[in-house]
Order: C-alpha cells, then structure tokens, then sequence
C-alpha cells in the first residue's frame, strides 16, 4: 500500500507565538495537515530562542523554531491591520482548525471571536491556548513554562525533599499543554467533520498539569491522605535513578519484575532472602535493599547493565544522554531520526512522529523561511498579482 | 441536546495502569464508549492500590487511583486467553471502531489478535499498540515503565539542579504523555478513516513519543554538538527565572521575567525600583550574570509573604508569578474550583467523591462525569447479552468456564 496524505485536507491557521501552540500544530504538520504559521512581518517570537546553528544568532536557524515549524508553511501577517484581518477572514474560508494562545478576550477584540469564525465556516474549531484558560480568576495571569509547571501540581513533586523543587527539563509545561492541545483539537476536528459541529477549545496549561497528577490526587481527593511531598531521585530501592559508573541507571520494579530483576543484578540468591520475599518485606527492609541496588549500580557500565537488564526482563534503563539518543541501535532500527536540510542551518536531525500509523506517510520536511508561502497563499490560492503582494508588504500588512 | 465528539464511536480497552487508561479517559470523556476488558487473572494494577487496608470489603472497586483514571468507561470482563473468550473479543471488535493495547510488545501476537486478525474482522478497525519501545528494533522486549521513559527519551539527562545528577520528575511522565498522544491518535485516525474508509494501525513507541517534548535539543546537538547542562529552575536567558521561598513550611513561588520591562515591574514591586538601574541588573544579560545576587534580593523580600500574596502583587504589576501548588492545594484552588474543574461523582461502592473533570473544555458540547468507573465485571450483561447477543444460559456458562468473572483472582498483585 502506498503511503499517502489523507490529511492533506485538513488545514489550520497557527496564529499562536508560544510553544504549546506551535507543539499543537507541528503534530498535526507532521502527519500531513496543511499548517499555516501566521508569523508577524518581524518573524515569530520563537526564531528568536536559541541555540543557534554554529552559535550564530539567526532567525532562521534556531533549534526551537527549526524543530517546531518543520512541516508548516510560513505566511506573515499583521493581524492587527484591517487588510490583514480581511485576509485572515478570507483564509479562514478554507480553514478547519484555528490555533491562537493570545490573553483571553484578544482574540474577540480582534474581531475574530468564535462567534465570528463560525459565521465564516459552519464547522470551525477554534483551538485557545493559554497558561489558566479563558475564565475565572487567574484568566489575565501572566506565565512562563516554570510558572504553568507550578501551578499544575507537577513541580511540588519533583526535586529534593532537602532543596527546593524543581522544574522538569526543557519546557514540559508548554509542551504538555501543547500535546493536549493536539488531541483536543484531532478530537474537536473530528466532530467538526462528521457532525458539522463547530467548537471553541478552551486549554488551560493548569488543568492539563493538574489531570496528571498520578494517584497523588486521587488519593488526596478519596482518601485526604497527602503523600505528594518531592522525593528526590530515589523514591524506594525497586524506583529511583542510581549513579552508575560514568553515568545512571533508572530502576522501575514492579512487583511481578522481583524474580527478573534478582537475576539481572547477578543476585539470583535474593529470591530465597525472607527480607526480601515480598512487596511488604521489601519495603519494610528497604535500607538494606536499596543498600544493595546502589553497591550494584556503582559498579555497572551503564549501557552495559541496560542491555543485559533488557535481556533478563528487568525494567531498568540508563539515563540517556541526548548523544546516546542518537546513537541508540534501537531508534536508528526503526529510522526513529530524520535528516532534513536547511537553507540558513545547513544539515540537521529532528525527532521523529510521535507515533505511526498506517498508510500515513511522515516524513519530516524542513522549517519554512520567514514568509516563504506568502507567494503560494496569496497569490496562487487567495488571487493577488505578485505587484498586490508588493502593496501588501509596503503597508507591513505580510 | 447535544451529542459530546466521539457520540458513537466503540473502543476497546485492553489497556491496564496509567498511560493507556489515561488515553482511554481522554476518548471517553470525549463520548466514546470506552469498553474495558479485564479478565479475572489479568486485571488492572491500579484497583490493587488501595490506599486502604487489604481486608477492605471490595477493595478493588474502591482504588481512588482507578476511579479517577476510568470514569466514563464501561467494564467488561473476559479472558482473552480462552478461545472462547478469544471469539467473543473478535465478535466485539467486528462492531467496534477501535481497540487499544498498551501490552508488551509480543502479547497481541501470542494471543493470536495482531493487527491482521483483527483487521480481518473488521476493515475498519483502528487498532492502536503502545508499548515502550514500539514493536521493532533490538529493545522491543525490553520492559520499560513511566520512570524508565523518562531515562530512554533523554528528558531524565535533562532535569536536574545545576551542577546535579539526572533527575527524575514528579510523576510517572512517560505515561500520560503516551496517553495524551494516543488519544490524539486515535482521534486524528478517525479523520483518516473518513478518507480512507477502512481502519488504520499506529504503533506508539513511548520513548519516541516522550523525545518529541525534548525536540529542540535534537535539533540543537545536531547541529552543535554538545550536550545541554542542567541548571534546575534557571533560564537560558531569562533572569530572574526561579522558585523563591517564602512564609511557611516548605512554601515557595515561582518568577520568571521576560523583559526590561517586567524586570522594572518586579523592581517597583519590591519598592526598590533603583535596582532597575543598578548596573548589576540594568540590562537582560547583567541580570544574567547577576542572577545569583539578584535571587537574594528576590528572597529576602518573599520570605516574608506568603507565596499567594506574593504572586498577586507581582502579577498585578504585569510580573509571571506563580505559587508552587502542592497536591491538595491543587485540589482546593479556588481558580480551578471557579471553572468546574472538579465534579462530583457517586460510586456505587466507592461513595461520593469529587475528582477533576474532563479539562478538554469544548463550547459546543461541553463534557462532564457521566458514568463512575466500572466495578469490575459491572457491564457484563451489557456486552454479553445487548452487544453480542448471548442467552443467559450462555452467559452463565462463561461465567463457570473461567471466561468471564466478578471478582478479580487478588493473588494476581499481591
């Protein structure tokens, strides 16, 4: 079977600057939608983010934007002039999906509210992101990624108990909410098609955080029982990252792993041990067996260890450093990276699709440079002559 | 009346513990008619933990951990397998849209109910499979849990104190974040399907999923090549950029300024707004340099607030300041509570609780709580007899065989 576009159909209009938004319309760029980044004339905020290819502040070879608008096209547009908004209006005409993360509210005063896209196409999704969604108290409230990771519940968890808490690596606020964002949107556009239901998406970075709070909530909420104080590294001798020789190894036993995990640490005796036979005892004798687990793995090579591990059926890994990723046999078997080449950054590797489905074709394509579709969108698919897109530029509509 | 999104779609759920139950959660909040299938001898390890002592009566139909993650699902149970069991599962997926298995990589195949068969019943089927490694490749075997992911996608390399070891985040990451995906998958499947008109298969390797939240830093080594430092709560430009404490035990709030502007914000708030042009801080890459002596003034100014007081007056200002919620504060938030983020929900044996609601907030068709989650075997008659037609001479008969049941084998997680 071929692989093919089935989403080719599917167009959506990013008019986001952060990254959940731009996250949100990569993963659907990636499978095949036809997105449309609406970068204002002096280019999207996030060209601006380094790391930069050679170190070279360039707006166009920053490793954010490289990898978040792989895929789209890029168009400029200052929505806040009326011929851009009249030719916003027009391509929303053609449009499913709407994406914009501006203060709540903005988007009505621009005049492009839901009540106005629907008016324009009967079953539009108008997707709004933003760090405590479009009501209530901390509507107007101001965010970054380390500030949506506090509200959300997720950063009182993770960090030394002795030290303050700590955010996760990169930006999981921004891309979490962006990954919710997606789905949200797949499901709203869905509907949208099927039974020409329009819908206005409402996500708040909060309340994405805070649905995935493990049993931590659950258990406060049934039980008013709090055990989500941060645990550092190591939350039991079977769950915690362990340092290793030149590296880590994360351990994440499960009960029915004990008898796997005695024979991948060379200990098949343990499974005699009464102090260990089983979860309750482990627990109870936990200094001892964590005693254990960290004499173990400060002797191991940590690739070594995962791979006899893996072998043995235990679920323990090694951290990965970003240069074991792409080295990994198992990423490189499945073609997991891909290379694209870049005008202004040269040759780069971006992640692969999240997941792969059938018949669908994903193979990553570049990042657009800025403005580079402003030919194909307005002349070739709205109607301007070349000479309008010069009277467009002159008035810093594109 | 409105229908909710996924009015009329039918999924089978095969998926146990938090990343496919999550998934299964997200479509059935949507409207989907989840169905999950747990057999008496393979059932679902969040109903094991409890929280309650073991001798509690119907202690599997009581985990808070369970409730939560499988409200709107339907419960079904059913040995997959037994041949008999094995039939009925194919008879369920010829009238189903999709089914969702977060088993290991080889399970599907050794239950003889890999992608073929089931597409072979039904060609419009979406068949998702989510284990940790996806099914290729030297590692597929390898068992791997949420921490684990966190390790094999780079993002345990990437969190940690500035000068620290990798750290572990909070919760079990890979998982929900497999489960969001897979939401959107099978969502963004059902689209295809109206295109293609017949099913599809997607394979969601958890670690693949988990690097697609770290891509700028692929990019960047590629490019680079050199590998990201880790420095806690900071910033790579901006400062101030951290968590500050402040009244109280174990209290903090985090600030984070993106300009000049908000910098001068900050400075008017604190009532020292000649620190805005202290040469030390005056512009964005001083106040980079200078962030540890800038953190103390921070400090000495918040330790005295408490962290909501804190964060009302520099967001009043125009400053992003957020108080590091804990769990139930979380939980009593009176902005959460203002938006119905929490709802009741009435257990037939678990009580009356509340628990966070459905947060894909849709204008249109607005979703909420409307089932609790399944006892186990609680829809049997409801498949058994309406989906698949079976007499109650049958029924009973699945029941004697060990095909069905009503009450998990508990030895199973003990």
């Amino acid at each position: 079977m071929p692989e093919s576009a089935p989403l080719s159909d599917l167009r959506i209009l990013d008019l986001s600057r952060g990254i959940a938004g731009a996250f949100c319309t990569r993963l659907f760029a990636e499978f095949g939608a036809d997105v449309i980044t609406l970068e204002p004339p002096s280019g999207h905020p996030l060209r601006r983010t380094g790391p930069f290819a050679a170190d070279r502040p360039h707006s166009e070879a920053g490793a954010l934007w490289l990898y978040l608008a792989a895929s789209k096209r890029s168009a400029t547009l200052n929505i806040e002039t009326p011929t851009g908004l009249q030719l916003f209006r027009t391509m929303v005409e053609e449009s499913n999906i709407i994406v914009e993360d501006f203060a709540p509210a903005k988007i009505d005063e621009l005049g492009i509210g839901f009540d106005e896209l629907r008016r324009i196409v009967r079953r539009i999704v108008l997707v709004s992101v933003t760090p405590f969604g479009q009501t209530g108290l901390r509507a107007g409230w101001k965010a970054t990624n380390l500030t949506s990771f506090a509200s959300g519940g997720q950063m009182a968890l993770t960090g030394d108990p002795s030290r303050e808490p700590l955010v996760a690596g990169g930006r999981q606020a921004e891309y979490q909410t962006g990954l919710q964002a997606f789905a949200a949107a797949a499901v709203a556009a869905f509907n949208a098609d099927a039974l020409e239901v329009p819908n206005h998406v409402d996500i708040s970075a909060q309340e994405c955080m805070a649905s995935a709070l493990e049993l931590y909530l659950p258990w406060w909420a049934y039980l008013k029982r709090d055990i989500s104080k941060r645990r550092g590294n190591v939350l039991s001798a079977m769950v915690g990252v362990f340092p290793a020789k030149d590296g880590f190894l994360g351990l994440h036993i499960m009960p029915r792993n004990w008898p796997w995990f005695v024979k991948a640490i060379g200990r098949p005796e343990l499974i005699e041990d009464e102090r260990f036979k089983d979860a309750h005892s482990r627990l109870q004798n936990n200094d001892e067996l964590e005693a254990i687990v960290y004499e173990w793995a400060s002797r191991q090579d940590p690739r070594e260890a995962y791979r006899t591990a893996g072998a043995a059926r235990a679920p323990i890994a090694f951290a990965h450093t970003i240069g074991d990723l792409l080295e990994s046999e198992q990423l490189r078997s499945r073609d997991y990276f891909q290379r694209v080449e870049h005008p202004a950054a040269g040759k780069l590797t971006l992640p692969g699709a999240p997941f792969r489905m059938s018949g669908v074709d994903t193979s990553a394509g570049r990042a657009p440079l800025l403005g580079e579709h402003n030919e194909a969108l307005y002349c070739d698919e709205i109607g301007f002559s070349p000479r309008d897109l010069g009277r467009l530029r002159a008035a810093e509509v594109i | 009346m409105y229908r909710l999104p996924l009015h009329g779609i039918r999924v089978l759920d095969l998926t146990m513990a938090w990343a496919g139950p999550y998934a299964t959660r997200l479509l059935a909040d949507m409207g989907a008619e989840v169905i999950k299938i747990e057999s008496v001898d393979n059932w679902d390890v969040l109903r094991a933990l409890t929280g309650q002592p073991p001798d509690t009566e119907r202690a599997w139909d009581k985990s808070p951990y369970f409730n939560q993650t499988n409200r709107n699902k339907y419960g079904c149970s059913l040995d997959l397998s037994k041949p008999r069991g094995r039939e009925l599962f194919l008879r369920l997926a010829a009238q189903s849209d999709a089914v969702i298995e977060n088993f290991r990589a080889e399970v599907m195949d050794k239950l003889n109910l890999g992608y073929e068969t089931l597409s072979a019943v039904n060609d419009r089927l979406i068949v998702l499979s989510m284990p940790g490694h996806g099914k290729t490749g030297p590692e597929r075997d390898f068992v791997t849990y949420g921490t684990n992911v966190e390790q094999l996608s780079g993002l345990c390399h990437l969190t940690g104190y500035e000068g620290g070891p990798p750290h572990k985040t909070g919760i079990s990451y890979g998982d929900p974040i497999a489960g969001i995906a897979a939401a959107g998958a099978i969502a963004l499947a059902l689209w295809v399907r109206r295109r293609t008109g017949r099913g599809h298969y997607i394979e969601l390797a958890q670690r693949e999923t988990l690097i697609s939240l770290i891509g700028e830093f692929i990019v960047a080594f590629s490019m680079n090549h050199r590998e990201p430092v880790r420095h806690g709560n900071r910033h790579s430009s901006m400062a101030p950029h951290s968590c500050y404490r402040c009244t109280g035990d174990d209290e903090w709030i985090t600030i984070a300024c993106e300009d000049d502007a908000q910098f001068a914000a900050l400075c008017s708030t604190l009532e020292q707004p000649g620190l805005a042009r202290d040469p030390r801080f005056a512009d964005v890459v001083s106040r980079y340099r200078n962030q540890h002596a800038l953190d103390e003034i921070i400090s000495a100014w918040t330790k005295d607030r408490t962290k909501e007081s804190a964060a009302e007056a520099l967001q009043s200002a125009g400053v992003a300041a957020m108080p590091i919620l804990s769990v139930p504060e979380v939980f009593a938030d009176p902005h959460l509570r203002a938006r119905g983020f929490f709802e009741p929900v009435s257990h037939p044996v678990a009580g009356v609780w509340e628990i966070d609601g459905p947060h894909w907030r849709m204008s249109e068709s607005p979703a909420h709580i409307r089932l609790p989650a399944p006892i186990f075997a609680e829809h049997n008659r409801y498949v058994f007899s309406e989906l698949l037609g079976l007499s109650d001479e049958e029924i009973a008969k699945l029941e004697a065989d060990g095909v069905s049941g009503t009450a998990p084998n508990r030895a199973v997680h003990d």
